[in-house]
């Protein structure tokens, strides 16, 4: 076993030789953006036209949530951690002892909407009713109104932004009951919510279409306006990190903040997100 | 006995295969839109400039109708609005002074090329500073008009703005839209079956009825001509309705561009070639480490080591190893290929390969070892006897016998690696990235077939408008691992026959 792992550490420090040679041969930059499924939209948007813009710059995107983004960061796997929350303490001291500091960049903004599915009458919830249900206090759509069915709650994953911003803002404290079910992206919380009548989850607001139906809280439903004047209570922003504020006028430097440009807010608007600026 | 078997696995992969051919295949051939044959043009500079052009023409000819309802049944709209901007302007001319001013600066945005939303902010902003004055009851009789026209025709902008919605998701930009940075947003459906997707909501109105309060609501289907009757607008739907072949030109399409180009706005547009050459670079990369590490180790055992405990030790070790589920693999790679000894500097096609290649490696040394130790005993006596050296006897006699049974063993954990999803998750693959020189292998990660399948199928913001290219992912990564087994195949035969010679 020992023989075979010399053997393959041996091959691969001769591979990382010949790329460290390699390096400086290979044309253009290659930029890589890790993080957060919610930010993907964004990001990914953000990369093909950048890299249309300038050809020659390879920008990857990968979404593998938001705590991911932040460990890579902080290994200096990637320039760019999208997040849709912001960094924790822990990732702060942790990224401080590698020698990594994470600068946030706010690319947008975001009102995390509560979503079911359309066939439920419900059209609003207090966060207080949200609360409730995601601690499994109320398990029946007939105590808020709505129909006679168990409500199956769906949640984000333990690793994701939108997690611990859901936690934060509608929680509070409290501890998400044990029924909830844990799904791994945005996408797939959608198709639990547009597959199951009773469900109800969360996602980003780039995620809502016609097959889950958003509901309003304490009565405001997200939208531009309540989400940047902060009337709708669960909104947030959501963040590129780079190691540093990089250096003005690089290609890293134009990639995060293309959101400040008329097209950058454009494309944030067409994803469906809310732009920080307004042209 | 046997047949049954051999039927009811005949069955199951006719089951597990049939879908995967035929939706995958539709991602090939299916019956292509002219915003098809323009996306083409546009983006990929495939086909002729005066097809396109002739097409184009043909296609906006057909379209035009619909648009002149538009326009028409907006001038209906405004000529309802113009009532009361008129009787603003009488009132202005009639006050004078500072009040008409203000007015007529305000009024000159309601010109009759203005859109009716413009006039409808035009009047919001006049009924404001009517509103405003320190002697309001005068204008009493004006301010009543505006807020009664508006309210109307608000209602029926309303209507208008998601009929419009529904008719740009189908034709793409409508004349007089501004062009936005996305794709989609540029070119209508491209594919025939999800014109008929959007010409049916173009047509009917979803709503949920909500009315019985026990129940779930259930899905009400209105025509939405309804919202229109009796105005210019009630014959564009019998005409998008009927006309659609027109305005939409489907004609059935070889798309095989779906594998030899890139994809555009996040696979909305144009092909998979990324992620299939991201495919093939990570199983060569991964056969590259493994095939002569994998061969020299099983060498090692068979001919080398003497049988002592630690050996039969190591070879239980690579019978367990065969057996970890690939996403520790993963793990793994990610914490000693990146983060301990760092191949690169970001997740990578190298670490990719290296992480597979550990992960094949059990395999290919147990099947080489297999096939070396079934080589005859005679075969290694004679070459020994004729004085050659053990390395010698190893590399030619006892290893060309072996080779087909090694090559069975390359071609199994060929297939593995190309299809493996979590050892890469952390290591190369990314969703959006462009194809990659072999030099960049190096240092960039890479979109991947198996993990774009499962980007695209979970994650993507918009997975039900592009399931086909979900579908063309998954046939061509079947049909991608099946062509390299092919190939191993009939390499192998090749080389067994030399060797019977």
């Amino acid at each position: 076993m020992k023989k075979m792992f010399k053997k393959i550490a041996n091959c691969a420090a001769a591979a990382a030789l010949t790329a460290v040679m390699a390096g400086p041969v290979c044309a253009g930059e290659t930029i890589v953006m890790d993080g957060s499924t919610t930010v993907g939209p964004i990001a990914k948007a953000f990369a093909e036209f950048y890299m249309r813009q300038n050809p020659g710059v390879n920008i990857t995107v990968g979404e593998s949530g938001s705590g991911n983004g932040a460990k890579s960061l902080m290994n200096k796997t990637c320039q760019v951690a999208n997040m849709s929350r912001f960094m924790k303490d822990t990732e702060f001291k942790a990224a401080a002892d590698t020698g990594v500091m994470p600068v946030a960049h706010v690319v947008a903004l975001d009102g995390l909407p509560i979503l079911v599915h359309p066939s439920n009458a419900v059209k609003n919830l207090t966060v207080a009713q949200v609360r409730e249900i995601f601690m499994g206090k109320i398990t029946n759509w007939k105590q808020v109104g709505g129909p006679d069915l168990a409500i199956v709650s769906v949640s984000r994953d333990t690793n994701s932004g939108t997690y611990e911003c859901f936690n934060e803002l509608v929680m509070g404290g409290e501890k998400i009951g044990e029924r909830t079910e844990y799904v791994g992206s945005n996408g797939a919380i959608r198709q639990r919510v547009q597959s199951t009548p009773a469900a109800i989850g969360y996602a980003g607001l780039a995620f809502v279409d016609d097959t889950v139906k958003a509901l309003s809280i304490n009565g405001i439903s997200a939208s531009e306006a309540t989400v940047r004047n902060g009337t709708y209570p669960i909104a947030r922003p959501l963040f590129m990190f780079t190691d540093g504020y990089p250096k003005l006028g690089s290609h890293l430097h134009r990639l995060v903040t293309l959101c400040l440009t008329e097209e950058g807010n454009s494309m944030i608007k067409e994803t469906g997100f809310i732009a920080t600026t307004d042209y | 006995m046997g047949f049954f078997s051999i039927l009811v696995m005949a069955a199951a992969l006719i089951l597990i295969l049939y879908p995967i051919i035929s939706r995958g295949l539709s991602a090939y051939i299916f019956r292509a839109t002219s915003e098809h044959r323009r996306v083409q043009f546009t983006e990929f500079g495939i086909g002729s400039a005066q097809e396109i052009e002739r097409e184009t023409a043909e296609v906006t000819a057909a379209r035009q109708p619909v648009f002149d309802m538009i326009v028409a049944h907006e001038k209906d709209l405004k000529a309802e609005l113009q009532e009361a901007v008129d009787q603003v302007h009488a009132l202005a001319a009639a006050e004078g002074g500072f009040l008409q001013r203000s007015l007529e600066r305000r009024l000159k945005r309601a010109h009759a090329d203005a859109s009716v939303e413009e006039y409808l902010t035009v009047l919001t902003d006049v009924r404001k500073s009517l509103e405003g004055q320190f002697d309001r009851e005068r204008f009493t009789d004006v301010i009543t008009l505006i807020t009664e026209r508006k309210q109307r025709v608000e209602v029926e902008t309303k209507k208008l703005t998601e009929m419009k919605h529904a008719l740009r998701d189908l034709l793409g930009p409508l004349p007089g839209d501004r062009i936005t940075e996305l794709l989609r947003s540029h070119y209508g459906q491209t594919r025939w079956d999800r014109c008929l997707h959007y010409q049916d909501k173009f047509l009917y109105r979803y709503e949920w009825d909500y009315s019985n309060p026990e129940l779930s609501g259930l899905k009400m289907r209105t025509p939405r001509v309804e919202d229109f009757r009796g105005t210019d607008l009630e014959p564009a739907f019998a005409y998008v309705r009927d006309n659609l072949e027109a305005m939409m030109q489907p004609r059935l399409t070889l798309y095989w561009q779906f594998l030899t180009t890139d994809s555009r706005d996040a696979h909305f547009f144009g092909g998979i070639w990324p992620e299939v050459l991201g495919t093939f670079y990570l199983t060569i990369g991964a056969m590259l480490f493994a095939i002569p590490i994998g061969v020299i180790a099983a060498i090692y055992l068979c001919e080398y080591a003497r049988p002592t405990k630690t050996v039969s030790l190591l070879r239980s070790c690579i019978s367990t190893l065969a057996g970890v589920p690939s996403i520790v693999f993963g793990l793994f790679g990610l914490a000693f290929f990146l983060n301990t000894i760092s191949v690169s500097e970001s997740k990578s096609v190298l670490a990719g390969s290296l992480t597979l290649a550990l992960m094949i490696l059990p395999t290919v040394i147990r099947a080489s070892e297999e096939a070396i130790l079934a080589v005859p005993f005679t075969y290694k006596e004679a070459a020994l006897g004729l004085g050659a050296g053990r390395w010698r006897t190893v590399l030619t006699v006892i290893l060309p016998a072996a080779l087909p049974g090694i090559l069975t063993g390359i071609v199994i954990s060929m297939g593995r690696a190309a299809g493996e999803t979590a050892p890469i998750i952390f290591t190369a693959a990314v969703s959006v990235g462009l194809a990659l020189s072999p030099l960049q292998t190096l240092n960039s990660p890479t979109p991947a077939l198996p993990w774009n399948i499962y980007n695209l199928c979970t994650e993507h913001e918009a997975v039900d408008e592009i399931r086909h290219v979900q579908f063309g992912m998954v046939f061509t990564l079947v049909a991608l691992v099946l062509m390299l087994n092919i190939i191993a195949i009939a390499l192998r035969a090749r080389i067994s026959r030399k060797l019977r010679g």
